[in-house]
């Protein structure tokens, strides 16, 4: 027989083909096992005891949030300061906060609000982003939405929009009145306020060029 | 070219992650240098067997 190459030869690709199976496989399932360490959220006392998380656990709400530059990442990341009064309470228990974030996730799902935002970049392009909607300067003290609807807080500004969004002229493309009752708006903007303090690596990636949205600037 | 590894939970998938390079120098050399291997012992097998 002449010499047989390697090349054609049937076991070095099958030897190949089982390396580079088996090889990505274990790669697969590490990183589905890293993923879920990183992505897993913190709790009440993570919050306590400064204990940095990618998703803080929800009583999140009880605090301040702000969206400032780290020079070291190039990139802003959400800081979560002193107690803030979120609708005049900074006490929600651990209970008391998943129950909110739990109604406004549902809330967000029956309203099906991805028919026209993204969350968390997942969604519609018709409306803007909500990732980092609870640190739009828009709806601060000082922010057009909030005087717009007339209350004190970004809170109170945000649910008031939500239960009656088709009365407050906003964009070209105005938000339909989709019958959010005020115990939804409640949990839908909790749970916009937890979203919003999630590391999201930067994303979205031109949101801190919006005046007023890092830091005040 | 080389910039510091700076995520917020260091992770081997975070570091492979930085840039379309260190991935790709990755798989290239896991997936690769064990070919020259299996090349190697194949060869060998098939002039034994000649």
């Amino acid at each position: 027989m002449a010499n047989k190459s390697v090349w054609s030869d049937n076991r070095f690709w099958q030897r190949s083909a089982t390396w580079v199976t088996g090889f990505a496989s274990v790669l697969l399932i590490w990183l589905t096992f890293d993923t879920s360490a990183q992505i897993s959220m913190g709790d009440d006392a993570d919050l306590k005891n400064g204990v940095t998380k990618r998703v803080p656990g929800p009583t999140v709400i009880n605090y301040k949030i702000t969206y400032e530059m780290d020079a070291k990442r190039g990139h802003e990341v959400p800081v979560i300061g002193e107690k803030e009064k979120f609708f005049g309470r900074d006490d929600y228990s651990e209970e008391e906060a998943g129950a909110l974030l739990h109604l406004g996730k549902l809330g967000s799902q029956a309203k099906n609000c991805m028919d026209c935002h993204t969350l968390l970049g997942n969604g519609a392009y018709y409306a803007p982003d909500l990732t980092k909607s609870w640190l739009d300067p828009a709806w601060g003290p000082e922010g057009s939405m909030q005087s717009m609807t007339g209350k004190d807080t970004k809170e109170e500004a945000m649910a008031e929009f939500l239960q009656h969004p088709s009365q407050y002229p906003t964009h070209a493309r105005m938000m339909p009145n989709l019958g959010i009752t005020a115990a939804e708006a409640k949990g839908l903007v909790a749970f916009l306020k937890h979203m919003s303090s999630i590391d999201t690596n930067g994303f979205p990636r031109n949101f801190g060029k919006i005046q007023g949205a890092v830091h005040g600037k | 070219m080389f910039e510091p590894f700076v995520d917020v939970v260091p992770s081997f998938f975070g570091w492979l992650n930085q840039g379309p390079l260190t991935l790709t120098i990755f798989l290239h050399t896991v997936i690769v240098l064990p070919m020259f291997w299996i090349y190697k012992q194949e060869k060998a097998r098939l002039e034994r067997e000649k």
